[in-house]
């Protein structure tokens, strides 16, 4: 429970940040800085930190559900600019993640060839 | 049955209801795709919101009762974010080797997402409130609120946008990274990170951890990325 009081704080310290400083990121990631910065100090967490977060961090994905069905709540409002919608996202979407995986790439394989030369 | 009509009216009052009927719909959603061998495009969140819209359909229970549970879980959304530090933790020397690589790629791939939505949307005739909400879609949700909000465009628009976003970009992650013809799990995850934030990351740590290292750095840097352009390009798309 202790490291669930640390995760929480995390959060809570990074919410008055944000409040107090404007900076464009929201509360739990200045919180993720936070506990990073903690982490170095302390040269790794104790095995309940490692514990609570790995559950949370493996089931991270159910959190996204109640957001979800508000979601499909929302639909009829949508309605009307529907296409431009799904294309503007699916092709974006799609075209972002490849331009980043390509160019990490490419930029790593450079960098490779020019440490063998 | 107008007996078994008014328990339930109260039973969902309660906001255990709430919890078990996400956790069971999205044990369902797992399980689901187990069957399938795990296919990506039989997604565990989506068939859980199916699931669930279809229950609280049929039997005409208000979004808001349903929400007294469920909220409970997005409340632990923010303890995750945080957690998310002990994989980048995990993961700082090969980060840290990397940084030559990892900043111009987050900075391209963002503004490739802000730019390509916001100009598709107005291309498209999209309505003006729409085309701003779009260009925060793949920042992390209460950031594509904040901006969207403060640029002329909706918070609610721009939550249900990330979350299609997020979807999106979860569905389509193995086939794109197979014709980008990426196997290294570090580029793998910054991609879905700055493209796909928390609902990528969320995926990654199902799939390898080192990617979700990645995919949790990239949510920071791409939020930060966005969260300064998006203000410039508004100007633009929607004089």
């Amino acid at each position: 429970l202790k490291a669930f009081l640390i995760l929480c704080l995390c959060v809570f310290a990074g919410d008055i940040l944000h409040l107090m400083t404007h900076v464009p990121l929201p509360g739990a990631v200045i919180g993720l800085v936070l506990l990073l910065v903690y982490l170095v100090v302390r040269r790794g967490p104790d095995p309940e930190l490692h514990k609570v977060s790995s559950s949370l961090l493996q089931n991270m994905t159910v959190l996204f559900v109640p957001a979800g069905v508000g979601l499909m709540t929302q639909l009829p409002a949508l309605e009307k600019d529907l296409w431009p919608i799904a294309v503007a996202i699916g092709i974006s979407t799609i075209l972002g993640m490849f331009v980043t995986a390509a160019l990490m790439h490419l930029i790593n394989k450079a960098r490779r060839s020019d440490a063998d030369a | 049955m107008p007996m078994l009509d008014a328990l339930w009216r109260d039973a969902v009052q309660s906001p255990v209801f709430g919890v078990a009927v996400t956790l069971a719909a999205y044990q369902i959603g797992l399980f689901t795709q187990k069957l399938c061998r795990g296919a990506t495009l039989v997604n565990p969140l989506l068939i859980a919101v199916v699931l669930l819209v279809g229950l609280l359909e049929v039997t005409k229970t208000p979004y808001a009762d349903y929400m007294k549970g469920a909220g409970v879980l997005s409340f632990f959304l923010g303890p995750a974010t945080v957690a998310l530090a002990l994989p980048l933790y995990n993961n700082l020397t090969s980060i840290r080797k990397n940084a030559l690589s990892i900043i111009p790629a987050v900075l391209v791939g963002s503004i490739t997402t802000c730019v390509l939505a916001m100009a598709i949307g107005s291309w498209l005739g999209a309505s003006p409130a729409v085309v701003l909400s779009l260009g925060t879609h793949s920042a992390t949700t209460p950031v594509a609120m904040g901006i969207a909000d403060q640029i002329g465009g909706q918070d609610s628009l721009a939550a249900a946008f990330t979350l299609l976003t997020g979807l999106c970009g979860v569905m389509s992650f193995s086939a794109v990274m197979a014709i980008a013809r990426v196997k290294d799990w570090r580029a793998r995850g910054l991609a879905i990170g700055v493209a796909a934030h928390g609902l990528g990351t969320a995926r990654m740590f199902q799939l390898n951890e080192t990617a979700a290292a990645y995919a949790g750095m990239a949510i920071g840097l791409g939020a930060l990325i966005t969260a300064i352009l998006a203000p410039f390009l508004a100007h633009y798309f929607v004089p």
